[in-house]
This record gives C-alpha cells, sequence and structure tokens, in this order.
C-alpha cells in the first residue's frame, strides 16, 4: 500500500481532511507504522508550535503596555468636546444675538454682491500671490506648533497616554476660555458711533454697516461693516472687516485690514497687514513702523517710516519710504517726489511696466528683476531655511507620530485614495472659509470661527507632511510599518515635493494638490474616526 | 489573564480554547455587551485583550501598529457584538474578527492590494518526506519556544500569516482562505510550507 505525503498527514492533523479520505487514511495508518510515526511527529509539532505561540512575546506581558480602553476615554473628550461646544455658544449668543445680518450683506457670500466681491477678492488675491500668503500663514502655525509640540514633547517622555490626554483636555479647555476672555465691549446697530466727545475703555467689537470712531478707544476696534471710518484715536490696533475702511484720525497699533479698500490718512503708529483691493496711503497719511500688504493696487503717496513689502497688481509710489521697498507684482511707477531711503527690490513680469523717474531718489541699491525664481536658488540663506523648515516638518511629523501613531499613519494611507482624497481636500480648502466667515456673522460666533480658523491653517500645514510621507512610502516601500519607515518615508517625500514646488507653474499646482491631496486624508480620517464614537 | 494558559495543553488545537472562560458567566456577559453595557464590555476587554493583542502583534510587524489594531477591534466591537449569534465560541469568533482587522492593516499598507498573492506553481505539492526528526518534534524549554516564535516572526509575510492564525487564532483553513480570498487548498499549501520552512530556520540555527 502506498504512503501518503506528508502534506496530506499534516492537513489530517489539523483536522482539516475531507471525511472519506480522512477515512481511508486511518485504515492505512493501522497498517503503516511509517506514517503512525509521522503523524505522531506531526501532532508533537503542532503541540510545540501552539504552546510557543501562546506564551506571548515578553513585550506583550506586562499588562501596563496595553493600550487602555478607549473607548471610556473617547467618551470623555466627547463630553468635553461637547461641553466646550455648549460654552461657546453660550459665549456667542453673548456676544452676538444674530442681527446685523443688514450691514454685512456684502460679506456674505451667498447674497449676489457678496459672492461677486467674494469671487473677485479672492481670484485676484490667488492670482497675485495670495496664495503665498496663504503658505506664510501656515508657516507661522506651523512654528507656533512647534514651539508647542517641543514643549509638549519634554513632558511626554514615560506616560504618553496619560500627557495625550491631559494636553488634549487642557488645549480645549484653554481654547475654549482665552478667545472671550478679554474684555469686549459689543455695539452693533446701523449706525455705529463713538462720539467725539466719548471715551471706550475696552476693546472695542463693533458691527454696522457704517462705523465711525470720532472719540477714542482705549483698547483695540474690531469692526465688521460697510464702511469703517476713524476720526478719532484708537490706541490699540485696528482690525477690519470692512468694505471700505478709512483712517483719517489716529491707529496708534496696528491695522490688520481685509477690505475692499483702504484710505490712511491720518497717522498710524505701527505697521499696516492687510490684503485689501486697493490700499491708499494719502500725502496726509503716515506710518510709523512698516507695510506687508497684498494688494491689488497700491499707492503711496504720503509717509512709510520703515520699510514697505507688498505683493501688488499696479505700485505707485510719490511719497517716501524710510526703508527698503520690496514689491512683487506687475507694475511699479516711482514719480519725481519719490524717495525710498533703502534698497529697491522689484520682482515683476515685465520691465517696462517699471517706471522710475529721473527725480526719485534710491538711497541703496536697485534690483529689478523679471524671473522671481532665479534669485531664490543662489542665497545660500535660501537653503538653510529650506533645510530649516525641512527639519520643523520632519519633527512636527516625528512628534505626531509619537502623539497619536494610528491617526497620523492612518491619514497617511488615507491620501492613497487619491482622487477621493483631492475632491474632498478640495471642497473642504474651499469650503472652510465659507464655513469660517459664516459661523462668524450668522450661526455660532467669532470663537468658533476662529477656532476653526487655527484648525484650518494648521491642517493645511500638515498636508504636506502626510502627503510626503505618502509619497515616500510609495517610493521606499518600506517592508515594514516601523516609525522609522514612516520618518524615512516622510524625508524623501518632502524632499521631493520641496524641489517639486520650485518648477515655475508646475509647483505651484502641484502645491495646491498636495494641500487637497492631504486634507481630503485629514478630512476623511476625522469622519472615520468619530464615525464609532457617535453611531454607539 | 492566565486564561490562555490552560488550553495551550488540548492536542488538537482545533478543540477547545472556546470552553476556557466560565461558560455561563461568558454567556451573561456577551448578553449584557450586545446591550451596550459599556461595563461588560470593559469585562471583555479585560479577558481577550492579551489573545487579541498577541495575534495582532504576531500578523503585524511592529508593537504599534498591534496596539492600534488591538484598539480598533475593541473599539469596533461595541458595534460588531449585536452580530455575534453563538455559533461559534466567542473567542474564536473575536480572534477571526482581529484576524480580518490585521489582514486590513496589511493590505492598507500594501495599499489595497491582496495580502498574498497566489503564485500558480504554488498548488503543486512539493514533497519533502523528512526523514529527520522534526526540530518541533520533542518538549520544549522556555528558551527553544522564544527561538520559535524568534523564527516565525522572521517569516515572510505570506508564510507567517496563515500560520498564525491557524495556530494561533486556531482559525480553520475556510476561515483563512476566506480571510485573505485565497483557495483552501492553496492556505493548506502555505501552511504546510509555512512550517517546512520554519523546520529549516530552527534546525540550522539551533543544531
Amino acid at each position: 500500500m502506498e504512503c501518503y505525503s506528508e502534506q496530506i498527514v499534516s492537513i489530517f492533523v489539523d483536522g482539516e481532511l475531507g471525511v472519506e479520505e480522512a477515512g481511508r487514511l486511518r485504515d492505512h495508518l493501522s497498517a503503516c507504522q511509517r506514517c503512525r510515526q509521522l503523524l505522531d511527529a506531526l501532532r508533537a509539532e503542532n503541540r510545540a508550535l501552539s504552546e510557543s505561540l501562546q506564551e506571548l512575546p515578553e513585550e506583550a506581558a506586562s499588562p501596563a503596555g496595553f493600550p487602555r480602553l478607549r473607548w471610556s476615554l473617547a467618551w470623555g473628550d466627547v463630553a468635553v468636546v461637547a461641553a466646550v461646544l455648549a460654552l461657546t455658544s453660550i459665549v456667542a449668543f453673548w456676544i452676538d444675538e444674530l442681527s446685523i445680518p443688514e450691514a454685512l450683506q456684502w460679506l456674505n457670500p451667498f447674497s449676489a454682491s457678496g459672492s461677486t466681491n467674494l469671487f473677485f477678492n479672492l481670484s485676484y488675491y490667488f492670482a497675485h500671490g495670495g496664495s503665498a500668503m496663504v503658505v506664510d500663514y501656515a508657516a507661522v502655525v506651523g512654528k507656533i506648533l512647534l514651539v508647542l509640540l517641543l514643549a509638549g514633547s519634554a513632558l511626554l517622555l514615560g506616560r504618553r497616554w496619560r500627557v495625550r490626554q491631559l494636553g488634549l483636555r487642557l488645549l480645549i479647555v484653554l481654547l475654549a476660555w482665552s478667545l472671550p476672555g478679554f474684555a469686549l465691549e459689543r455695539r452693533h446697530s446701523d449706525f455705529v458711533t463713538v462720539r467725539a466727545n466719548e471715551t471706550v475703555d475696552d476693546t472695542l467689537l463693533a458691527a454696522g454697516n457704517i462705523v465711525r470712531v470720532e472719540g477714542v478707544v482705549n483698547g483695540d476696534l474690531l469692526a465688521f461693516g460697510g464702511t469703517v471710518e476713524v476720526g478719532g484715536t484708537v490706541k490699540g490696533d485696528l482690525v477690519s472687516f470692512a468694505k471700505r475702511t478709512v483712517v483719517s484720525g489716529t491707529v496708534e497699533g496696528n491695522i490688520y485690514d481685509f477690505s475692499n479698500s483702504l484710505d490712511l490718512d491720518g497717522q498710524l503708529g505701527h505697521s499696516i497687514y492687510g490684503l485689501v483691493q486697493s490700499l491708499r496711503v494719502n500725502d496726509q497719511g503716515h506710518v510709523g513702523n512698516g507695510m506687508v500688504v497684498a494688494a491689488g493696487d497700491v499707492s503711496i503717496e504720503g509717509e512709510v517710516h520703515r520699510s514697505v513689502t507688498m505683493f501688488a497688481g499696479n505700485a505707485d509710489v510719490s511719497g517716501s519710504i524710510g526703508r527698503e521697498l520690496t514689491m512683487t507684482g506687475d507694475s511699479l511707477t516711482l514719480t519725481n517726489t519719490s524717495r525710498i531711503g533703502g534698497n529697491l527690490s522689484a520682482r515683476v513680469r515685465d520691465l517696462t511696466n517699471v517706471h522710475i523717474a529721473d527725480g526719485a531718489t534710491i538711497v541703496g541699491t536697485r534690483d529689478i528683476q523679471v524671473r522671481a525664481r532665479e534669485s531664490h536658488f543662489r542665497r545660500p540663506r535660501f537653503y538653510f531655511f529650506q533645510a530649516v523648515w525641512l527639519a520643523a516638518a520632519m519633527l512636527v511629523g516625528w512628534l505626531g507620530l509619537v502623539l497619536f501613531p494610528g491617526f497620523f499613519q492612518a491619514s497617511t494611507q488615507a491620501v492613497s485614495s487619491g482622487w477621493r482624497s483631492l475632491w474632498l481636500g478640495l471642497g473642504v480648502l474651499a469650503g472652510v472659509p465659507v464655513a469660517i466667515i459664516l459661523i462668524a456673522i450668522t450661526l455660532v460666533g467669532l470663537p468658533a470661527s476662529l477656532m476653526l480658523l487655527a484648525m484650518y491653517l494648521v491642517a493645511i500645514y500638515l498636508a504636506k507632511i502626510w502627503v510626503g510621507a505618502f509619497l515616500g512610502q510609495i517610493l521606499l516601500k518600506p517592508a515594514g510599518a516601523a516609525k522609522s519607515d514612516w520618518l524615512m518615508g516622510l524625508l524623501v517625500g518632502l524632499l521631493i515635493l520641496t524641489v517639486v514646488g520650485f518648477i515655475p507653474y508646475l509647483g505651484g499646482l502641484v502645491h495646491l494638490g498636495v494641500v487637497c491631496l492631504g486634507l481630503g486624508a485629514f478630512a476623511w480620517q476625522l469622519y472615520r474616526v468619530s464615525r464609532p464614537a457617535i453611531t454607539t | 489573564m492566565d486564561a490562555k494558559k490552560n488550553n495551550a495543553k488540548g492536542s488538537q488545537p482545533s478543540e477547545g480554547k472556546a470552553t476556557q472562560m466560565e461558560g455561563p458567566d461568558l454567556e451573561t456577559v456577551i448578553q449584557r455587551a450586545q446591550g451596550h453595557d459599556a461595563e461588560a464590555l470593559g469585562e471583555i476587554y479585560r479577558l481577550y485583550v492579551r489573545r487579541v493583542f498577541g495575534l495582532c502583534r504576531y500578523m503585524l510587524d511592529s508593537r504599534e501598529s498591534a496596539e492600534d489594531a488591538t484598539s480598533e477591534v475593541f473599539l469596533k466591537l461595541q458595534r460588531s457584538i449585536e452580530s455575534y449569534d453563538g455559533s461559534t465560541p466567542f473567542p474564536r469568533w473575536l480572534l477571526r474578527v482581529t484576524g480580518n482587522q490585521c489582514i486590513d492593516a496589511l493590505r492598507r499598507r500594501k495599499r489595497g492590494r491582496r495580502v498574498i498573492v497566489e503564485v500558480e506553481e504554488g498548488v503543486a505539492v512539493t514533497d519533502a518526506a523528512s526523514q529527520e526528526p522534526s526540530p518541533l518534534g520533542a518538549v520544549l524549554s522556555t528558551e527553544e519556544r522564544a527561538q520559535v516564535r524568534d523564527a516565525i516572526a522572521g517569516l515572510p509575510e505570506n508564510y507567517r500569516v496563515p500560520l498564525v492564525l491557524r495556530y494561533y487564532g486556531e482559525l480553520s483553513y475556510d476561515e483563512i482562505a476566506q480571510q485573505l480570498g485565497l483557495k483552501r487548498d492553496y492556505v493548506a499549501v502555505l501552511i504546510f510550507r509555512a512550517k517546512q520552512e520554519l523546520r529549516r530556520k530552527l534546525g540550522h540555527g539551533s543544531k
């Protein structure tokens, strides 16, 4: 009688052989000594395998090392978030009883005039370097994040889970409390006026069709409206979201302006930071510090004490700038009366669009270049900062991986879904700003929208990290899913993305794609994580 | 916690295991868990987390991913336990769920491709009728068992995954085949080859 193969006997030992064949094998076994021995050996082998496997590796043997019961903690977080949301909405009602839509129609993206305004402004800014500003903002947020994470990581060694929970809650609570924490006076009606003999001691939040300050505001002025006029004095900063902003009085701090137009006739103590359609510093206007703006048209007839940096379609300078003028855009005109106390550097598309009158005074050097990109690569500083940026991104990636290993790896994987991530990301990228504006105006209020804005910028920063890690994984194809593989992939991916980012035109598109992909993956992952907690 | 100890003695791993927990107690705990009793879910977690983690640890190659997969399993258990109908012993059912979770994790890493791809020539059985005694044949010391574990951890994924599902997770060939999307016969081949490879490794390593 012919003996059975070892594999068949092995399957029999596993109890997986078909009934008939098993019967035949049993018959054979009773007659065959050799096969019986094989059977015993295979049984012993199975036993040894099971026994060996049942003893878990020593790392698994210590109960302290186990992941904690996640749902109870997840519920804790849900409770905290719910409490914070409730708190925020109460605060939001306190800030505003939602009765100011009339004055802010132009800001409402769903109204006819609002949408055209928004569309033209946004497209103009993005066409003229506005996207670079968004990226800059994201970089600043990244730096803040980095500092926070660095401080946190010092505490992390050891009990990471506890710290993570604690840190998360602390952060949420801090965010919730700090935002409405500052003293605030609110006013809203069609006409908000601070009369000439009136003094507001706190920060003033004003919303109205016309916001006019003739008196004195001792804190900051946060103004939303059709027209914002400061004829009196604002001792703090002016933050303006308005169709038109006119400063003929004095602002002692900075002006942060997001308006269609900003006219400065009066005195400004510090700087202007703005995203505006048209910016004018009239001949009476005086800026105590400098300017950083992205604008369609910039006209400087008055005096800016320090340097000016602008992304502008058209820039006309007939006044005086104390230090450097740095400009990127389409056309630049310096008249006979203009004076620049430092260097002039301009990046324009066409040299014929640069007009510098003979009488113009430029104390420093003139550096006018047609192609903006070339100059970067010649400076060692540029490489240094790129390296710093890369190191910071790696560090953020590493800390993210230590703090939220599952989430970070899963977000990286979620990038792989390609179109889903891309479209979702595009939706998030475009939709969240609309949501931020809507929430700020109508729904829950300013604190919620500021939190959302912070999250949005953080996510834009992180997007590149996830996509970079994913790209690296595709290229390196690591055998494992260890942290070091992920980080190595991140390094390679970020290097590639950084290099590709410098290709003219294509680089910008790639950058946009990367942000969309990463945001999409993030959003999808958030959705996935939140799902089980919501359904049960 | 020491629940897994006693069943390791069973000669046929395909039987046993399920009866290790206090039968009626376990049943009531599961019923309570199906009614979303958080305490009962916690009880199940305490009873099985080590076994679940063990399977994840053997199937995935880093501690972090094993921890993540373990958390996922218990997180999903809140819902999936409703679908448990008692037709298979609970530990085995839970390990099947765990196996699926790990295979999902492996698949994600391969960006959606199958974890193990059936190779055409694979079904033909090479029968090296081993005359020499298997190094796994005798009763093993603690140290030797650790060596076996190391050798298993060093197996390529297509051997390791079915082997672990079979001898740790105690799933049947059919269940493994279903999870991996392979034919049953091919699973048998893989497990057989895994054992041969293991013998080869241990034969070289220890002697």
